[in-house]
């Protein structure tokens, strides 16, 4: 690691001042910040550790939640709201990763956590995603973990959190503090494609920090399913994964919930796939009509072609589990 | 005075390290508080093959804290690196030369005051290549293979006729199989702390499962006599093999002491252990197998190409199950290499079988699918009742046992012989089986046996314990030979200053440094004895030998009781300090007319989700016969761990290369994936009983690497016997199961 | 050369070392194993000192050894009455002494003091940076001479106490003959942690509090294994991929490696080392040996404590529950299945 200035603001505005600086980084939970700053993949010269704001709290807002950014993942999971009217975000947090990094990890650092992608994590190949400009050394190479939607020539990186997928699937919000300047940014539009700039991960300005997180009243608390397809039964990133839920009424589908992850860069909502199913009734010729079109727009490499596949009969079993629970 | 005593061998005991592990307290190469220790990091190339143009050091050097930078154009010179003595020794990187050989090699060692200096000023050292393709993968260059000569253990062997064996079968396959590059990665990573004392006195703390080796090794690579190296080793977490040897890291760590004149630690990195300090090559084996309409074997032939690395030579020894496993009269076996460009492979955990047992024992479950044959009465007919290899009787073989006791306990009966027959809901099962096997051998060892004053020993050997239990079962063999409670008993191991013992490897050292132990704990007490029945001040003197008993640390008179002479009493009238014996024990004789193998039966039961492609293995039998079991308790937990090692070769493991660089890609334990809590289900290992005779003074065959053989193929299998699916390519993994 | 240091602490295991020197064999602390011995810094001292006579008879019946630093090099008392020079003077094994002192929160030059019982704990602390200036040694050494004819306190055996009492007498002789005390060191300052590249932080470590001056980059692991020498918590990936370095940390399991020490200022820390009660084991340390969870012991540590925090949390409660919450555990041995069986044997016993 490089040698770093460590501060710790008490209050936000001093956070994002902070934060605004050249050369700083945000410290919420450190299970991102610390593993790639000992790789040198990011070197700050000052981390700003975020442990003194007064942003871990999960409560009521109106008919919704809202979740402070330094809520640590095994709280959000673990908390009854969550559980009782959010079970697809906990059933994701709870797929994710180890006891030890849900115990650390923020919901904020969740949101802003960085590509598995063993070519970025290694400073002896050429990533332009860490230096802009200088080559993707992943495509031509072993791609078997990489994305296959929302790609482009210089990046497949593959976005790797379960949280994320989950927050996307309930139409978050994600709320922002920069100076005195708040925005509140639909979770959607809060990470990019990388397009030609892989560097590029996010839409927030520096030293605009996450505050939390909101949650809409969701209509799919009765039928939500986070299914998750790995290669050993725990503690792995995704081969493929789907956050789905389903608003039934009358024997039909009134509203659906289908996002995607291990397979796109950025958490993949599957906008089309739902529009297919509203207004029918639950059937699983339906959920592969709708799968199929959610993985319409796949571009697989040589490694990952099983992905599209995998990733459709991913989606179709969460649906239909989704159907089935009450 | 008790009656009589129950042996400590085969005792069921909590393992005498165990709270020293249970809170910490062991401590291992890199915890070892040496004073005013220097930290040092290693700088890998970023190149495959080729040669270093230039190194800067420069910025490295003057970054804070730094004490020294060494490359090939500083380190010094050591024409010794290049010897090898053995051949199993492993040629090393030294910073001997500019010469690039794989990527990650070491080509510098920074020093510094601390391990967040050393690492930051590791990152600045930088470097260029005059770099040339480097080839990744075998099958990218088959056409190379080559056959080694190796006039101890041929690499082609053939007995009897294949062609017509193959020629007069009712049914016979051919088929083709790879196994992946695997690495150990031991939870402990690799660690050396070398401190010198004047120019040429070593110390070295390091991470082995060969201490002596490590020693004479080191002494020849740095120009030094041996016994001016010492080696000391306490706690080893985990070798499986890859630390049979010293790597570059070791010699590193001595060259860096020994040009910044402080003590220097080294702790490998996870990417390092994926590249440097050995791995299990990649295989491909092609089996073509025949059988009569009884249901006998025919023919066997069984041609694997494995790797290796350009300056060094390793063979993994896949084709010597084929030819001793079942009786068939026509074999023919082959081992090819191809040199590609990677630092060299290692024997891991039981090398030779875990890989050709894959092979072998798929072959034959599609061998029993095309006869129509049940797949365990295929083994039972064609099991061999002496090896036919060798033609000589086993010491002792149990495994029709074993498939028998195995079979009742997963219940093979209730198998259906259909494929696609069983369903749990949502999942397919299915039920497979494999035999498994490992050989046994005995080395030479020596051990030290010490009588204290108060009536406790300290024996001594220069093993190692790497989770295998060795100072538990040591404890109990030397307490049995003394008559003495395991509290009285201290076992020593991990230090070269103690007597000569074989590396941990192989399994063998159950079968050489515990007979060992044995014979120097019995000398030891014949001394006793004999100084006792020759002093006048004995209460047993005059007596014969064998007229006396031994019993909680007492001499006693067999004829009359109250006669006795505690072992205290004599050591305090000897007027020495203690009373020590010193004995050499050699390989028993008895085993040159037998061949002496373990042997198991290994059955498992897995659930597929088709859709997914995802595998859970819902149980595992094993039942395995090895001779005499020391430690019940050590012995199951050996076997299971052997067993969670098959759970990692069927499923999950596979370290890969970039096809294009041969840079490795899989760098750390996110990305090489070993089972984890929830990949393991209960394991049920069955201890058939076993008296051999023949192979040692302790009737023990190793078997710390017999339980891993097998595994795959009978999860292979199960997944067959579940799906319908034969996947040939290991792991299998959900991508390999969706697209068939 | 680094200026990190920490005081060894009353009740803390006993400072180890191995001093290589320029020649002969190294000089380990391991020798003392299993009996009680005495480190202490005495820069002036030589054995001819006429009061060491007396104490050493009686110490010879005890097997107690003691290490004496001084300016000639390192002096060994042995149990059979050896005095030897056991390392002789030189550059380097002044640089080691200085490193080991250091370790030991003695400055360079100073005096001071330890007393290590035979299960390695430290039982007697003495260095003059405590404000304890050389005047009051000779109160110390009357009051160690008293310690001898009272009785022992609770808990603490008759034995042990007259051994504990002879070998503090012993040092606090051997301090009355050192040097003056120097001025007291300025205590630093409780800060939160900011600054760097060295920041100064108080980490509460086992229920005490430790201060020290760290690499502002510094993890908690490194800080525990490097500094404070509490090498139970293990570093098996430094990524958080493996589990080996799990902590508690208010309660929590958490990964040493990924915690920058300088965030864990007002945290409660508990690591492997802090687990049993004096003598006693933990039930789930007790449940291990029993059930024979482990192979090599490397991941163990780690084992344990996440196994401690999912007990005391309580929500994982089948097999399957247990298995999946302790993933983040990597265990290459295989010992699996027996590290299930005693979490849940051990279940009875720690409740939520």
């Amino acid at each position: 690691m490089k040698p770093v200035t460590f501060v710790r603001p008490a209050d936000t505005r001093a956070a994002s001042a902070a934060a605004a600086a050249t050369g700083a980084c945000v410290h919420a939970g450190g299970t991102t910040l610390v593993d790639l700053m000992r790789l040198e993949v990011m070197t700050p010269t000052t981390v700003v550790d975020l442990g003194r704001l007064p942003l871990a709290a999960i409560e009521r807002r109106g008919d919704g939640l809202e979740i402070g950014a330094m809520a640590r993942n095994a709280d959000v999971a673990n908390h009854a709201l969550v559980v009782e009217r959010y079970p697809l975000l906990a059933q994701a947090i709870a797929a994710g990763a180890s006891q030890q990094i849900r115990n650390m990890a923020t919901v904020g650092g969740n949101l802003l956590q960085r590509t598995r992608c063993p070519y970025f994590r290694d400073l002896g190949v050429a990533c332009n995603k860490r230096t802009p400009g200088a080559g993707c050394s992943a495509q031509g190479g072993f791609t078997r973990s990489h994305a296959v939607l929302g790609t482009s020539a210089s990046c497949i990186a593959t976005h790797p959190s379960d949280m994320c997928v989950a927050l996307v699937a309930l139409d978050a919000i994600v709320a922002t503090r920069s100076g005195d300047r708040t925005r509140a940014i639909p979770i959607g539009e809060l990470h990019t494609v990388p397009g030609d700039h892989p560097e590029i991960e996010h839409v927030l300005e520096p030293g605009e920090l996450i505050t939390h997180v909101e949650l809409p009243a969701s209509p799919f608390a009765a039928h939500a399913r986070y299914v998750k397809v790995r290669d050993r039964a725990a503690f792995a990133f995704a081969l493929a994964s789907a956050g789905v839920g389903l608003d039934l009424a009358d024997g039909r589908i009134r509203g659906a919930r289908i996002a995607l992850g291990g397979v796109a860069t950025k958490p993949w909502r599957a906008l089309e796939a739902e529009q297919l199913l509203v207004g029918q009734p639950p059937s699983r010729a339906g959920f592969e009509r709708a799968a199929a079109a959610a993985l319409a727009g796949a571009k697989p490499v040589r490694d990952n072609a099983f992905k599209v596949e995998l990733a459709r009969r991913t989606v179709v079993r969460a649906l239909e589990l989704a159907w089935g629970a009450s | 005075m008790g009656g009589v005593v129950k042996p400590l061998i085969g005792a069921d005991l909590d393992r005498v390290d165990g709270i020293k592990k249970v809170t910490g307290a062991a401590t291992y190469a890199a915890e070892v508080q040496v004073a005013n220790v220097a930290h040092a990091v290693l700088v890998g190339a970023t190149v495959g093959r080729g040669r270093i143009k230039a190194i800067s050091a420069r910025a490295a050097t003057a970054a804070p804290g730094v004490i020294a930078v060494i490359t090939h154009d500083n380190a010094p010179k050591l024409p010794g690196v290049t010897e090898k003595q053995e051949a199993n020794d492993r040629l090393v990187q030294g910073l001997q030369d500019d010469v690039v050989l794989y990527h990650d090699q070491p080509i510098a060692v920074v020093v510094a005051d601390t391990l967040e200096h050393a690492q930051h000023a590791a990152a600045l050292v930088t470097a260029e290549y005059d770099a040339v393709p480097a080839i990744a993968d075998l099958e990218s260059d088959l056409g190379a293979a080559f056959v080694p000569d190796n006039p101890k253990a041929p690499n082609a062997v053939s007995r009897g006729d294949v062609a017509a064996g193959l020629a007069a079968a009712r049914t016979r396959i051919e088929v083709r199989y790879t196994t992946p590059v695997e690495t150990h990665n031991a939870m402990e990573p690799h660690a050396t702390i070398a401190a010198w004392q004047g120019a040429s006195n070593l110390t070295l703390y390091d991470s082995t499962q060969a201490i002596f080796n490590v020693r004479r090794r080191l002494a020849t690579m740095l120009g030094l006599p041996r016994d001016n190296v010492r080696v000391i080793n306490h706690f080893v977490g985990g070798g499986f093999g890859s630390k049979g040897a010293p790597w570059s890291h070791v010699l590193l760590a001595a060259i860096a002491a020994k040009v910044t004149g402080r003590a220097v630690k080294l702790v490998t990195t996870r990417p390092q252990m994926q590249v440097f300090v050995g791995h299990r090559p990649k295989t491909v084996q092609k089996l073509e197998l025949g059988l009569d309409g009884n249901g006998l074997l025919t023919a066997m032939r069984h041609d694997t190409t494995s790797e290796t690395s350009r300056y060094d030579q390793f063979i993994e020894q896949c084709t010597g199950v084929t030819r001793m496993l079942y009786a068939c009269p026509n074999v023919a076996t082959v081992q090819r290499l191809v040199r590609i460009d990677v630092a060299t492979p290692t024997f891991m955990r039981a090398p030779g079988e875990s890989t050709g047992t894959f092979a072998l024992e798929s072959a034959l479950d599609e061998l029993a699918a095309a006869a129509g044959i049940d797949p365990l009465e295929l083994r039972r007919k064609n099991h061999a009742g002496h090896d036919p290899e060798t033609g000589l009787p086993w010491s002792s073989k149990s495994l029709l046992e074993c498939y028998r006791r195995a079979a009742e306990a997963i219940g093979w009966s209730r198998r259906p012989a259909q494929i696609r027959a069983m369903r749990d809901g949502r999942w397919r099962t299915g039920l497979g089986v494999a035999s498994t096997t490992r050989s046994s051998r005995q080395l030479p060892a020596s051990a030290r046996a010490r009588m204290l004053p108060s009536g406790r020993a300290v024996v001594q050997a220069g093993t190692q314990d790497i989770g295998t239990g060795t100072y538990t079962v040591m404890t109990q063999v030397a307490g049995d030979a003394l008559g003495l409670p395991i509290g009285d008993v201290r076992f020593e191991l991990g230090d070269t200053a103690f007597p000569e013992a074989p590396p941990s490897v192989g399994s063998f050292t159950a079968a050489s440094t515990g007979p060992a132990v044995h014979n120097a704990c019995v000398a030891l007490r014949r001394e006793l004895l004999d100084r006792a029945v020759r002093d006048p001040a004995s209460p047993l003197h005059g007596l014969s030998a064998d007229a006396i008993d031994v019993d909680g640390g007492a001499l006693i008179a067999r004829a009359d009781p109250k006669r006795r002479d505690s072992y205290a009493a004599i050591v305090a009238r000897s007027g020495q300090p203690e009373i020590a014996v010193e004995l050499h024990t050699e390989a028993s004789r008895s085993r040159g007319t037998f061949s002496v193998y373990g042997f198991g039966a290994v059955f498992a039961q897995v659930r597929v989700d088709e859709e997914l492609g995802e595998v859970r293995v819902d149980r595992i039998v094993g039942a395995f016969a090895a001779g005499k079991v020391l430690n019940p308790r050590t012995a199951r937990s050996q076997l299971v761990g052997g067993m969670v090692w098959g759970i990692g070769q069927a499923l999950h493991e596979h370290s890969v290369r970039d096809p294009r660089t041969a840079r490795m890609v899989t760098r750390d334990l996110a990305d090489y994936h070993v089972p984890v809590h929830a990949d393991v289900p209960h394991l049920e290992v069955i201890l058939v009983p076993e008296d051999d005779p023949h192979v040692n003074e302790i009737g023990a065959k190793g078997l710390g690497e017999l339980s891993t053989p097998g595994v795959a193929a009978a999860i292979a299998n199960a997944i067959y016997h579940a799906t319908g699916v034969r996947v040939r390519d290991l792991p299998i993994t959900p991508d390999k199961l969706i697209q068939s | 050369m680094s200026s990190l240091r920490t005081p060894i602490a009353v009740g803390t295991s006993g400072p180890s070392f191995v001093l290589h020197g320029d020649a002969g064999p190294p000089l380990s602390s391991s020798e003392a194993r299993g009996r009680p011995w005495v480190l202490a810094f005495a820069r002036g001292f030589t054995p001819r000192d006429p009061a060491i006579g007396s104490i050493r008879a009686q110490l010879r019946g005890l097997g107690a050894i003691l290490f004496v630093v001084s300016d000639a090099g390192v002096w060994s008392f042995r149990p059979d009455d050896d005095v030897e020079l056991s390392a002789r003077a030189s550059p380097r094994l002044g640089r080691e002494i200085d490193e080991l002192a250091a370790r030991c929160g003695i400055a360079p030059g100073e005096d001071g003091v330890f007393v290590i019982d035979e299960a390695g704990g430290v039982r007697f602390a003495l260095a003059p940076s405590d404000a304890l200036a050389s005047r009051l040694a000779e109160a110390l050494a009357a009051a160690g001479r008293e310690l001898l004819g009272l009785a022992p306190r609770r808990g603490v055996t008759r034995r042990e106490w007259s051994i504990l009492s002879l070998v503090s007498g012993f040092g606090l002789v051997l301090l009355a003959s050192c040097r003056p005390g120097r001025a007291e060191r300025p205590a630093v300052a409780p800060a939160a942690a900011t600054g760097g590249p060295e920041i100064d932080v108080v980490l509460r470590i086992n229920q005490q509090d430790r201060r020290l001056r760290i690499d502002a980059r510094a993890s908690l692991l490194d800080v525990l294994r490097e500094q404070l020498a509490l090498t139970g918590t293990r570093k098996g990936c430094d990524h958080g991929q493996c589990g080996a370095c799990t902590v508690l940390r208010d309660g929590r399991a958490v990964n040493a490696c990924l915690t920058l020490a300088a965030t864990a200022e007002a945290a409660e820390i508990t690591t492997i080392e802090g687990l049993a009660e004096g003598e006693s084991l933990h039930p789930l340390q007790a449940a291990f040996i029993a059930h024979d969870a482990f192979q090599c012991g490397f991941c163990t540590s780690g084992q344990i404590m996440a196994g401690v925090a999912l007990l005391r949390d309580g929500r994982a409660k089948t097999d399957d529950e247990v298995r999946q919450h302790m993933s983040g555990n990597i265990c290459r041995c295989g010992a699996y299945p027996n590290i299930i069986a005693a979490i849940q044997a051990a279940r009875k016993e720690v409740s939520p």
